[in-house]
């Protein structure tokens, strides 16, 4: 389990053919930089400084933001969830006073014509709607005061649908953006909260699939041309912006929880996933950036896209991509498999990047050195972080247990489509850990909870909201291994 | 994500005071944020800020939209760009007070320029555009803008919208011209050519390329020279592949380009004749260069029958153990994909 080699060769540098721009210069600083945090051979196993990220968190938490954060005052459900989930990953519970200060907190950014605002008094907004009710999931609970039943979700439903596009986008807020950072809270939203309908999801698989860039990964946004009487046409539809390690995420989250609805969408979208998982491995850095992952092509890496595209690979796993043992041989002529490790990417690695260059000295997480720590970056770290240390998968066995106890619901609204929720409930739920399929760089001591590759929540919270809104008792839990 | 900025920016406050400090402004009640005095994680917010939030508060309240509001949100504004609440109103005012939008756009080209990385600057543009209907002075401002941060995605995304919204022939004319100055510029710069992407073959049909198969010549053409004068270039290499994928032409089509970028050192023989369907690697190049090697052994997998998995796989191989090594489990996981198929 220790990562010190006795003799480290000096890893090679980004090649320059000669010819320096703008972009290799950058890179060449940042090298330099991170070259410094290669450690000497015979150094200690690096070590998660878990009490001095816990100390940044709840300083936050309880003393609050310094007055640079003000930059995020319309973003104050999300200052929350970074702060909270970064102690659900940490495997850290709030006490009751300080959950409810919470909850209180969040339920004032709720608006009175549905979804959350970023704060009392601000419009609602799509992304820290996601926030918000993420943040419940962890501290809340039902009953008076709670938080779940204080969420009035017939208005967010109406409010998401004031934003719905002809195209099968949504604007992010009204007269604001579309983008699939958007779509992905909405659908997280609709997801935990039993909202998701055909109506509501109309089209937006084939956005999403738009969004797509020859590179593999997906921007932010595409554009629709209308015939002359307003019939969408199929093509030209070209993706604004380039390939992005943030929408990518956002995008292939979206594919995920739009499966059970594929079937009934008109046009059979489909992604390119095989261009989608060399992009994905691409974002991966080289032994000089400490194998930490960057955002987009000839970009510097950054500790927040340990989550954005280290997280993607298990949502790849969804369909297929990589991943199960199930289609691997169990014997090849190279003999030279690792058999505890069938990720796609690098996962040791990506732990050296977050424990090496990620983290502050004096607490939370980071960009990369020599930055300062800030909420963002220190959930999206550990995040990343539980992503590359367990194997979450979507487990077969676990999805028929969900199914085979479903209890329909008889006062669901006919149009809810009973069947489509049950199965948005149990490809939720399905996801588990697989047993003896973690790999944790440092030893033990650096184990971190695992998360939810859809949510980002922990299994747990994820299962508590969800049963909750869906009015189901979960079958209990077997052990699990990767055959299931 | 946005980075946290100071508020630096001097605004009207700084000359006019407080707003609770205005007569003009005493009709309106100021609303505090919290009822409760110890909210959780609170911010420390500038007492300007406060001030002003105060008031917009107060504003939201009774919902009006005049003049002053236009004022008022220009500070919050300025004290904090992603404010978009304060953003959705002013839009809103404008609208109804029916502002004259020259003035608005005047502002926001010196919003755009200190708040840069913020999406609601050019997101209020779009929406300004959308009414105004007047888009040929943008790409000028938008030129500008990419000169102080030339990977900015707000901005590229903004001009690939003007272009495809307002589809004007004029518009379109000069993007290749432009993309070829940003290239010449940094030739590493993925944004410039996802543009070239974008412009060439995702925004339809105009003039003067219709012909499709000059169009991937030329296209073919622009892409190996640039990847001879930086051969480990994976935008280019990615556009290359782009071009193939787009076009449903086999990857063989390059094969003879791409090899010497492959090989183990350079073959110093033929480098004095020019062949512009094949341009050699530059004398600087640092050889094999991974991404020929991936593209090489595409074109094996391709050529299917145990031969060609045979000849892929020792490419991978040599990527998983020596060129690529931080991707050996993908270039693995590549390996035993392509097996499958020879095995069934
Ligand atoms: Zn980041």
């Amino acid at each position: 389990m220790t990562t010190a080699n006795p003799n480290p060769p000096t890893p090679r540098p980004t090649p320059t053919d000669g010819f320096p721009t703008a972009t290799s210069q950058t890179q060449a600083e940042t090298e330099a930089i991170l070259l410094k945090h290669i450690p000497q051979a015979g150094a200690d196993a690096p070590v998660l400084a878990k009490s001095s990220h816990m100390q940044f968190l709840v300083r936050n938490l309880v003393q609050g933001f310094p007055a640079r954060y003000m930059s995020q005052d319309a973003s104050q459900p999300w200052l929350l969830f970074w702060t909270i989930q970064a102690f659900s990953i940490l495997q850290v519970g709030l006490d009751p006073g300080n959950k409810q200060r919470v909850i209180d907190k969040t339920m004032a950014a709720q608006h009175p014509d549905g979804g959350f605002g970023g704060g009392p008094r601000q419009a609602a907004h799509l992304l820290p709607t996601y926030a918000a009710v993420c943040t419940l999931a962890i501290v809340g609970r039902s009953g008076p005061g709670g938080g779940w039943d204080q969420i009035d979700r017939e208005k967010m439903y109406k409010f998401f649908m004031s934003l719905k596009q002809p195209d099968g986008s949504f604007l992010v807020a009204h007269h604001a953006e579309v983008d699939v950072r958007g779509i992905y809270c909405l659908l997280v939203t609709a997801t935990l909260l039993d909202l998701l309908t055909p109506e509501l999801v109309a089209g937006t698989a084939s956005f999403i699939a738009s969004c797509q860039t020859y590179e593999g990964g997906f921007s932010s946004s595409s554009q629709s041309y209308y015939t002359t009487d307003n019939v969408l046409l199929s093509t030209p539809r070209p993706p604004l912006g380039e390939a992005h390690g943030g929408y990518t995420f956002c995008a292939l989250a979206s594919w995920v929880l739009l499966h059970p609805f594929m079937e009934v969408e008109k046009d059979k979208p489909t992604i390119d996933a095989r261009n989608l998982l060399r992009w994905l491995v691409n974002m991966q850095g080289t032994e000089i950036e400490l194998g930490g992952f960057k955002g987009r092509t000839n970009k510097l890496v950054d500790g927040c896209y340990s989550w954005w595209c280290g997280g993607a690979f298990s949502l790849l796993e969804a369909f297929g991509v990589g991943g199960s043992r199930e289609h691997i041989p169990s014997s090849t002529s190279e003999g030279e498999w690792d058999d505890a490790d069938d990720s796609l990417f690098n996962r040791k690695a990506l732990q050296e990047y977050i424990l090496l260059a990620g983290q502050h000295p004096a607490g939370g997480l980071r960009d990369k050195p020599p930055k300062n720590s800030d909420a963002y970056h220190t959930l999206y770290c550990l995040s990343g972080l539980s992503a590359a240390q367990h194997h979450i998968f979507l487990s077969s066995a676990r999805r028929d247990a969900i199914l085979d106890a479903w209890v329909a619901n008889p006062a669901a609204s006919p149009d809810l489509a009973d069947d489509i929720r049950k199965h948005v409930f149990a490809d939720s739920l399905s996801w588990t850990e697989e047993e003896g399929g973690s790999l944790i760089v440092g030893g033990k001591d650096n184990r971190v909870n695992a998360t939810h590759p859809v949510f980002n929540l922990t299994i747990t919270h994820t299962e508590g909201l969800m049963s909750y809104f869906y009015k189901q008792t979960l079958p209990p839990r077997v052990k699990a291994s990767s055959n299931s | 994500m946005p980075t946290l900025t100071s508020s630096s920016t001097s605004s009207l406050g700084d000359v006019l005071g407080l707003y609770s400090q205005r007569q003009e402004w005493s009709d309106v009640t100021p609303l505090p944020q919290y009822e409760e005095a110890n909210p959780a994680a609170p911010i420390f917010y500038s007492e300007e800020y406060k001030d002003a939030t105060d008031y917009f508060r107060g504003i939201v309240r009774t919902g009006e939209k005049s003049q002053r509001v236009l004022e008022l949100t220009e500070t919050i504004i300025r004290l904090n760009p992603a404010h978009y609440s304060a953003w959705q109103y002013r839009y809103e005012t404008l609208l109804a007070i029916n502002a004259p939008l020259d003035v608005e756009l005047k502002l926001m080209d010196e919003l755009a320029v200190s708040f840069l990385k913020t999406y609601q600057v050019w997101h209020h543009r779009r929406l300004l555009l959308t009414i105004t209907r007047n888009p040929a002075p943008e790409l000028a401002f938008i030129a500008a803008s990419l000169k102080v941060d030339a990977k900015n995605y707000h901005t590229w995304s903004y001009r690939q919208w003007l272009l495809a919204f307002f589809n004007d022939d004029d518009l379109w004319a000069g993007e290749l011209d432009f993309v070829d100055a940003m290239l010449a510029q940094d030739v590493r710069n993925n944004s410039a050519w996802h543009h070239r992407f974008f412009v060439v073959f995702q925004s339809g049909l105009r003039e003067g390329e219709t012909d499709r198969g000059r169009v991937i010549r030329r296209e073919l053409t622009y892409v190996k020279q640039n990847i001879s004068l930086v051969a480990s270039n994976p935008s280019a290499w990615n556009y290359l592949r782009g071009i193939l994928d787009a076009n449903h032409l086999p990857y063989t089509r390059v094969e003879e380009f791409v090899k010497p970028y492959a090989a183990s050192t350079q073959d110093t023989s033929t480098t004095d004749l020019v062949d512009l369907e094949n341009p050699p690697p530059p004398r600087g190049a640092e050889l094999p260069c991974a991404p020929a090697i991936e593209f090489l052994a595409d074109i094996f997998e391709k050529e299917g029958g145990k031969d060609g998995v045979r000849k892929a796989s020792e490419l991978w191989r040599s990527l998983a153990d020596e060129y690529d090594k931080i991707r050996k489990k993908y270039w693995e996981y590549r390996i035993r994909e392509a097996l499958q198929t020879v095995q069934e």
